[in-house]
């Protein structure tokens, strides 16, 4: 341990000589007092709260993802190439404590940076709440600043139906003639509109049930957030046209006094989110809510984000922190990665391949569309689907989906929005974040660069020290 | 008892076998055969030396005993282990062909850096890293990054970095290149020092002076072969021939002297000259002088003396202990070599005959060769403190070996 030590503090007063963490932490500094200065809210405490957490946490990550993935490739090929390895391989120290040690620096380093960078986003956050007015800060600190569980409803059956309803055309003898696929996503496409729709003077009522939250939120007042479609109206129309829609809630016991009503106007295509006041749940601690659409278009609330319960679970700094943690996730797997590079290959190509590698993997709606056309080749503009799909569309497909199963052990995660929308990032999502992301991947790259490393001839490197 | 007879009864520290390498393209085709069937051991204790040309084959077998190449075929053991096993390393110092240390670190953290992958306790870190800086003349600089050093400078860190370790076995690529004839009469008496306490050193070089001064046995290399390889002694020996050497005689006693030899010599074998020093030993001399004067100098100063814990640290030695302790050295598995006279390209003849036996004057110039005037490449073999106090005396030291 003490030799894996000696090399991570030799990777940290490397990048320490070199002037990289005073550069680094001027940058995000720099950033985190900028980026107030040029963005765009909705004039509102919140929205601005929401954008500044979302923008500078964001440019953190970010630039100290690069900065770890330029770090890592360049801190174990770059000794190779200048031959500096070759005075420590040659001391007893096994080449799986080189690289793990080099990690460990950089690891170190990330954690001082990424420590300077969210304590001044907090002060950032703290300083410009203090200086709203007393119920602006009130709001900020029930809906932002804070963290907040989230209760959803079940997913409907909608894939059991589909099915069912599949088995039951099968029997129908024109079904054979049909575009399977087709005639599939058509079917799914109508079961799921039965869930999400809700028509002119037609009602949607969810019942969420709280569980084990029943008990954190009795006496304490519950958040709705909400968001809809009007059906027909493209997102693109929407945002050069914005429209909004009388919506009126019923939340409590259907038929008792533990009722709460209200009537707003709310835009489409945006999330809303309004207080309702506590205690509003059924002895068996299930939370009807009922929307009335009151309006002369269908409205559409989407099965994954339409409607959401929120709950006060604790204070922000903690929550904040998890967030920071899973960030420090991500960067720890672009350590493991660029040195996993750096193991085998010159700096520059390391440098190219790691990038390379991130793309692929921050290119994760693509691979999805892909996946969903099935395939590459040219799609049928009327069913957003390949025709004919060839080997090649099989085979990338099949590449995409292993991809994507992948990246979403990483992607799976995503502190930045929760921490903006007040939302708790638990214990269990940063455990399981360390899981997937340090441990399954990035002891993947570990495994792959401690290999290769170990294997390496590094003698046949020509010094340019 | 000849020296290849001794060295065998030693124990082995670096056993090679059938050792070839050859380097591939990135098509995995053949390139070039660097080291082509080399078999050859290095015994405990003994100064072995690599000889060769550039290319030869010499660092690239160095680089495979510690693990930096892998052989293609045949095998290397060192200290019975592969050299990729890694606590075997930890009795091995290496000194690269050219300056690989980190730019950024100074002298102090440099040392401090490697001694720490000794798992060596901070204290102790600090210690041998002031006596090893003391050593190779760096204590004035320690706190300047190695980025800023001369060649010269980088390859005294560079060897103190290499003994930081005591080690067993000593790897010195190159290890005078760079340095001043100073530096370098330096690091061969630190190499002979390190021989005395029972140090194996392995010494890479196409410099035949540092061979010829410092290495018990060699191999010669060429073309990735060994092409000899003996007791240095050995290989260098004229059997058939003797020289004497004395002071200058009448002209009659030479004459006689002559006479009885050309009475069974033929003439042409026969040649006289006057026994001169080597340019190493008049420089040597010329800069005692100077440092007796006083001169100043920057950079590097020459090293004091060597390390108290590469010495075995004699200083804590009761005189018995001292004596003990020479007794169980190994002995050294080469005779004091002779000091090998310039070549004469002429056969006797009465003029230079005339000149050599005329008295003169002492000329004044080149001053009288230093005590220890090279080559000489023992110490005086008494013990290692009177060594030290040999090599301090040399290098101008002013402060007084404790031993």
């Amino acid at each position: 341990m003490k030799r894996v030590l000696s090399i991570a503090l030799l990777t940290l007063r490397a990048a320490m000589r070199y002037r990289l963490v005073m550069l680094l932490a001027v940058v995000v500094l720099a950033l985190v007092v900028l980026v107030p200065l040029i963005i765009r809210d909705d004039g509102t405490a919140r929205g601005f709260t929401q954008i500044l957490l979302t923008y500078t946490l964001g440019v953190t990550t970010a630039l100290l993802g690069l900065a770890t993935l330029w770090l890592a490739t360049g801190t174990l090929a770059r000794d190779v190439e200048e031959c500096q390895m070759q005075m420590v391989v040659v001391k007893p120290i096994a080449r799986w404590q080189i690289w793990v040690g080099k990690w460990m620096g950089i690891m170190i380093l990330n954690l001082i940076l990424l420590g300077v960078a969210g304590g001044a986003i907090f002060g950032v956050l703290q300083w410009r709440a203090s200086k709203l007015p007393p119920e602006q800060q009130a709001i900020l600190r029930n809906e932002v600043l804070v963290a907040r569980g989230s209760l959803k409803e079940p997913t409907p059956p909608w894939r059991e139906i589909v099915e069912k309803v599949l088995e039951q055309q099968a029997q129908n003898p024109q079904f054979s003639t049909l575009d399977q696929r087709l005639f599939r996503q058509q079917i799914e496409e109508q079961v799921k509109a039965r869930f999400q729709l809700v028509p002119p003077g037609y009602g949607r009522r969810w019942e969420i049930p709280l569980g084990i939250a029943k008990n954190r939120v009795k006496d304490k007042p519950l958040f709705l957030r909400v968001k809809f479609m009007a059906a027909g109206v493209t997102p693109v129309e929407l945002e050069f046209n914005p429209r909004s829609y009388l919506a009126t809630w019923q939340v409590g016991v259907p038929e008792s006094p533990k009722t709460w009503r209200d009537q707003m106007t709310l835009a489409a295509g945006a999330f809303h989110e309004f207080a309702v006041p506590p205690n509003l749940f059924s002895d068996q601690g299930v939370l009807n809510i009922e929307f009335q659409n009151q309006n002369e278009e269908t409205l559409l609330f989407d099965l994954t984000d339409g409607m959401e319960v929120l709950y006060r679970e604790g204070g922000f700094t903690l929550n904040f922190v998890r967030g920071l943690g899973i960030i420090a996730c991500w960067l720890a797997l672009l350590a493991a990665l660029g040195l996993a590079a750096g193991s085998f290959l010159s700096f520059p190509v390391a440098s190219f391949v790691s990038l390379a590698a991130l793309i692929v993997g921050l290119s994760s709606g693509t691979l999805a569309q892909v996946i969903e056309e099935g395939g590459i080749s040219g799609v049928d503009h009327d069913t957003g689907q390949i025709t004919h799909p060839l080997w090649i569309d099989q085979m990338v497909v099949f590449l995409f989906s292993c991809l994507l199963k992948i990246i979403n052990l990483v992607q799976g995660f995503s502190p930045i929005d929760l921490l903006s929308t007040g939302r708790s990032v638990t214990w269990e999502q940063l455990g399981l974040a360390l899981l997937q992301i340090v441990v399954l991947m990035g002891g993947l790259f570990a495994i792959i660069g401690i290999t290769l490393f170990t294997r390496r001839e590094l003698a046949t490197a020509q010094g340019s020290a | 008892m000849t020296p290849e007879n001794i060295t065998s009864n030693r124990e082995v520290v670096v056993a090679v076998r059938g050792l070839t390498k050859v380097f591939k393209d990135f098509w995995g085709r053949p390139k070039a055969r660097a080291v082509d069937k080399v078999d050859f051991d290095v015994h405990r204790g003994e100064v072995f030396g690599l000889l060769g040309p550039n290319g030869s084959g010499k660092s690239t077998t160095v680089k495979m005993i510690l693990g930096l190449l892998y052989p293609t075929r045949g095998h290397i053991q060192v200290f019975g282990h592969s050299p990729r096993h890694v606590a075997t390393k930890a009795r091995i110092g290496y000194l690269p062909e050219e300056s690989y240390l980190y730019r950024f670190l100074d002298s102090s953290e440099t040392l401090d850096f490697f001694g720490s992958l000794f798992e060596l306790p901070g204290q102790e870190r600090q210690k041998r890293a002031a006596q090893l800086l003391d050593m190779v003349g760096l204590n004035q600089v320690q706190h300047r990054t190695v980025g800023e050093f001369s060649k010269g400078m980088q390859r005294r860190i560079g060897l103190a970095q290499a003994l930081i370790n005591d080690p067993d076995l000593i790897i010195l690529d190159e290890p005078t290149s760079g340095l001043d004839p100073i530096g370098c009469r330096e690091v061969k008496d630190l190499i002979i020092a390190l021989a005395r306490r029972g140090k194996t050193v392995i010494l890479s070089s196409h410099l035949l002076a540092d061979v010829e001064d410092v290495c018990d046995r060699v191999v010669i290399y060429y073309g990735g072969h060994i092409q000899a390889m003996g007791a240095l002694q050995d290989l260098l020996a004229t059997p058939d021939a003797i020289r004497m050497t004395m002071p200058i005689l009448k002209r009659e006693t030479l004459d006689q002297v002559l006479k009885t030899i050309r009475a069974e010599v033929a003439e042409d074998r026969i040649k006289i000259d006057t026994p001169s020093q080597n340019l190493e030993s008049y420089f040597l001399g010329v800069v005692q002088k100077a440092r007796q004067s006083e001169m100043e100098t920057s950079g590097a100063t020459s090293g004091h003396q060597v390390a108290a814990y590469l010495r075995g640290d004699a200083n804590a030695l009761s005189q018995a202990d001292k004596i003990l302790d020479r007794l169980t050295l190994p002995t050294p598995a080469r005779e004091e070599p002779m000091v090998r006279a310039p070549q004469v390209q002429s056969a006797t003849d009465l003029a230079k005959l005339e000149s050599l036996t005329r008295r003169t004057e002492p000329a004044p110039g080149p001053p009288p060769p230093p005590p220890t005037a090279p080559p000489t490449p023992t110490l005086s073999a008494q013990d290692l403190a009177k060594a030290n106090e040999k090599l301090a005396g040399l290098l101008g030291s002013t402060d007084k070996p404790k031993s």
